[in-house]
């Protein structure tokens, strides 16, 4: 890395003419960061087990009002989409309102209702003027609680879920990741089996759709978060008045997954592909866990941020790609540590060579101090940024909460990425991501691309197995 | 840089929250007025300096604003402008190719850039102690860019790479957002593929470039705004060190951009070989920015499309069930009804199942429209859509990093030299009556002054629509 931003210096200033003699001021310092408090947050449960958070947040005069229930894809069972059907369904009436009812009423506070599907939840959201605050809780207790499922509605909501997904797939993003899930968590469970059949969605009836609601909605599972200018007082009577009565329903469902070791290289095929999509995951530490923080601050580091190692040598070096980057996803019971990138297709084999040559660098040598600190304070200053507005530190809390972590996790996380060594950020390099190891697809012009990845030395004993999405 | 990821920040934003608004407890719906406090002047380069001081969290949020926007890009060289904002990211004389990005990075703060119809922009959110940095790093690169046949190299094929994972590789890619100003525009300066064609992005030269630079990007061209946790007699100060040396250059001579009146009503379609199902688009060309139409024309645009309760949503997904959602706005989806200046549409797109032709679609459409012609708009609709614009306008400058608040100050710096206008928007849609509504649906929404723009898939459907295929679909080689 050093050695490429060495070559392009150099070019660059032997191309500038006479223009750094100039009476330019100097670089001023930069100075040290003011400190940064996330703000309290009043936390209760009611009697019936739901729990609710409130965050006075922003300046603005608006509140976000999200309702999150650990009902999600996870409990689907094999019925694939249950979930997402229920919580399109949801929007379609609810407490006698009718779906124009519930949009009419959204839009004159100010907001929409949506309802937002994950593998581990439901989330009812709203973000709306501050001063309709407490009918936003009304409304959103009213679609949680109260769903009218009206069956006349039914073959459309399908429909619209049918085209969705067709839509969706015609993209080489998705089918990457619906091959990486199957592939890595295995098609026989919910993990991996990410989208249904069509045949399957078109299957699905009323009385399945309430059923799924009948049995995983309920208090004990939900959480309401409240963040942004608000009355306190009057929010709080009014959570209780919507959601004092609701059944506490089931615990939240307990289903570990058991991901398959790696390697593995799955291939999908696009013929004619200019780019190559590519996914490289390695399973990771739990969220909370002794290695989580230095993960994080490793990952950005390598290919998590703007100025990581990969993007330096793919992007800004090699030109290969415009949007190279890794992230580690989190869930209550795993992690996985994934790199993503579209790849000129005739590049496919040179960008994952210099991808394995990033991880096996770090994992041969810490970063040079200057490198380590740049990295550990970028992660600290986005933490401001990335909490900076109710409905992020609503995300963050809740993401909190889904895994588990303690209260105070959010105000050691800071003090935790500072404190991480040089050293460490190689170490959990070398025991997250060992490239011997690695689950990878490539969706791409496979005519193009599979003797590029046969040439490569870490793929040269591993079977490719190539599958078809969806 | 990130075009359409900006954009879909923004997106996000206008799904988040809170800034320097109505400090004042919200006495009554419609009572709220937004009090953004500004500072604004002009050095004598003709660089406009924008400042507004919050400091409700510990950072602050840099933008550079140029009066150059893809539309009026060379001949010959589409895709000119974004390409160029690339080059701006490579290095400058004293902060060699790298040193941006790092000490941003290593700062604790994120960058980027877009280019849009009107103006390209660079902006930064570091923590408030690294601002001094940033603006000798903005004024390096607008009075010392490093240009040379290495970085344009590099940028062509970064950029050749974007266009192919947003244009290239995608179903229905340049769908609407670009085929729609491409038909329903005449003059060639609002009509050409402003992404631009992979030929003309790699055949740029570095004179090219520079001469680019010379002509467009300098300080007479440009605004800075600066939000945050600032004190502003010191930003002042910093911004009068790092800026004022900086030579003013010529006037920068706008071409003639303008759109006759539309007066026949515009089809196009094309197979799109990766899209699996038909696409429906259409546009019309909206009033002036800042006239009395334009403010009703953005309350048409709530009243239309935007949310769940609006008359498209309710005709085309929830009764006719031809869509699952109804995407639409003006100048969308590169940005929002205050962020541009020359002609521009409105429009709105969606997806829908083979067996819905289009003759039945516009036919739905006409009806919806029609209504909005002949008949007022009722009181509590028109209250309706003004909350929504009050509320989507209080996230926008409430977004994460301020930089909603920022592309306003900026664009009303840029286009109208009056950033404190942002705090007039409102009064501009409490001014609209159902009359204007009505006369504006008649005049913008004819039929005359519209394009529409279908997609015939082309895709070979994905799996057999039949029950047989459930059992193999899962996973041929995933057990």
């Amino acid at each position: 890395m050093k050695r490429v931003l060495t070559a392009f210096a150099a070019a660059a200033m032997a191309a500038a003419p006479a223009l750094a003699q100039d009476n330019f001021p100097p670089a001023p310092p930069v100075g040290t960061p003011k400190p940064f408090k996330l703000p309290a947050s009043d936390t209760y449960t009611l009697a019936n087990g739901m729990q609710v958070t409130l965050v006075p947040w922003g300046i603005a005069p608006k509140t976000v009002v999200a309702l999150r229930v650990a009902a999600g894809s996870l409990n689907d069972g094999d019925q694939t989409w249950i979930s997402a059907l229920t919580g399109e369904m949801m929007k379609e009436g609810a407490g006698g309102k009718s779906s124009g009812d519930i949009a009419t009423a959204a839009a004159s506070m100010g907001g929409d209702l949506n309802v937002v599907p994950t593998t581990f939840g439901t989330t009812i959201v709203m973000n709306v003027l501050s001063e309709h605050a407490g009918q936003a809780v009304a409304l959103v207790s009213d679609v949680a609680q109260r769903p009218d499922f009206p069956s006349g509605e039914l073959a459309r909501v399908k429909a619209n879920l049918d085209r969705q997904l067709s839509v969706a797939l015609s993209s080489p993003g998705p089918r990457a990741n619906v091959a990486l899930a199957r592939a890595y968590y295995g098609a026989d469970n919910p993990y991996g089996r990410t989208i249904p059949t069509q045949a399957q969605l078109d299957s699905y009836t009323i009385e399945q759709v309430k059923a799924f609601h009948a049995a995983n909605f309920g208090a004990k599972r939900a959480h309401l978060y409240v963040a942004g200018r608000f009355d306190a007082a009057a929010v709080k009577a009014a959570i209780e008045k919507s959601f004092g009565g609701w059944a506490a329903g089931p615990a939240p469902l307990d289903l570990p997954p058991h991901p398959r070791a790696g390697p593995q290289l799955i291939l999908v095929d696009r013929p004619g592909a200019p780019q190559s999509t590519i996914r490289i995951a390695f399973p990771a530490g739990l969220a909370g866990s002794q290695g989580d923080i230095p993960l994080r601050v490793s990952n950005a580091l390598l290919g998590g941020s703007f100025s990581s190692r990969i993007t330096k040598n793919i992007r800004e070096d090699k030109g290969y790609t415009y949007s190279p980057g890794s992230s580690i996803g989190f869930n209550p019971y795993n992690a996985l540590w994934t790199f993503q990138a579209d790849v000129t297709s005739a590049h496919t084999g040179d960008s994952l060579k210099e991808v394995f040559g990033e991880i096996r660098k770090l994992q041969g040598s810490a970063p040079d101090n200057e490198e380590a600190a740049g990295m550990r304070t970028y992660m600290a200053g986005i933490f401001v940024f990335q909490n900076s507005t109710a409905p992020a530190l609503v995300g963050t809390l809740a993401t909190r909460d889904m895994l588990g972590l303690p209260a105070d996790w959010l105000d050691n996380y800071v003090p935790a990425v500072l404190a991480v060594t040089p050293q460490q950020m190689s170490d959990t390099a070398k025991a997250t991501l060992p490239l011997d190891k690695a689950t990878i697809v490539v969706v791409g012009d496979l005519k193009t691309v599979e003797p590029q990845l046969k040439a490569l030395p870490e793929l040269a004993n591993v079977p490719a197995q190539t599958v078809t999405v969806p | 840089m990130q075009t359409r990821q900006w954009t879909l920040a923004l997106a996000l934003a206008a799904a988040a929250v809170p800034l320097a608004a109505a400090q004042a407890e919200p006495a009554r719906a419609g009572a709220q007025q937004l009090a953004i406090d500004t500072q604004y002047y002009t050095l004598p380069n003709g660089l406009k300096v924008v400042l507004s001081k919050d400091s409700s969290v510990p950072t602050v949020t840099v933008a550079v604003y140029y009066g150059i926007g893809f539309r009026i890009e060379p001949r010959e060289r589409t895709g000119f402008a974004h390409l160029f904002e690339h080059l701006m990211f490579q290095g400058s004389a004293h902060a060699p190719k790298g040193t941006l990005i790092g000490t941003i990075s290593n700062s604790g703060g994120i960058l980027n850039g877009s280019t849009r119809f009107d103006f390209t922009n660079y902006f930064e959110v570091v923590p408030s102690n690294a601002l001094e940095r940033i603006l000798w790093l903005e004024a390096d690169r607008m009075a010392n860019p490093v240009i040379n046949d290495v970085v344009l190299k590099n940028q062509q094929g970064v950029v050749g790479n974007e266009v192919k994972v947003n244009v290239l590789n995608q179903p229905y890619s340049t769908w609407p957002w670009i085929d729609l100003p491409m038909l329903a525009n005449t003059n060639w300066y609002n009509s050409h593929n402003f992404y631009g064609e992979l030929r003309e992005i790699e055949a740029a030269t570095v004179p090219d470039a520079q001469a680019f630079s010379k002509q467009f990007y300098k300080p007479g061209n440009a605004v800075l705004v600066i939000a945050g946790d600032i004190d502003y007699a010191a930003a002042k100060a910093m911004v009068g060190k790092y800026f004022t040396a900086i030579p003013g250059g010529d006037k920068v001579v706008q071409p003639d951009i303008s759109e006759p009146r539309q007066t026949e009503g515009k089809f196009k379609s094309r197979v799109d070989a990766l899209a699996p199902k038909p696409g429906y688009a259409a546009a019309y060309h909206v009033p002036p920015r800042g006239t009395p139409e334009w403010y009703a024309m953005g309350l048409l645009d709530q009243i239309l499309v935007q949310g769940d309760d609006s008359r498209l949503h309710r005709k085309l997904v929830t009764e006719t069930g031809i869509a699952s959602d109804v995407d639409g706005g003006i100048n969308n989806p590169l940005g929002n009804m205050y962020n541009y200046k020359g002609p521009m549409l409105w429009s709105f797109s969606f997806q829908h199942d083979p067996g819905r032709s289009t003759e039945e679609i516009t036919k739905a459409v006409d009806a919806v429209i029609a209504d909005l012609q002949t008949k007022p708009v009722p009181a509590a609709e028109l209250e309706r859509a003004r909350t929504k614009i009050r509320s989507q306008l209080y996230s926008t400058i409430d977004s994460a990093g301020r930089i909603g608040l920022v592309d306003l100050l900026a664009v009303y710096a840029l286009f109208d030299n009056d950033p404190a206008a942002v705090n007039r928007i409102e009064q501009g849609f409490a001014k609209v009556t159902p009359a204007l509504l009505q006369k504006t649906a008649q005049e913008y929404l004819r039929p005359t002054n519209r394009s529409i723009y279908v997609i015939e898939p082309g895709a070979k459907p994905a799996a057999p629509a039949t029950p047989a295929a459930a059992p193999a679909a899962p996973a041929k080689g995933a057990k």
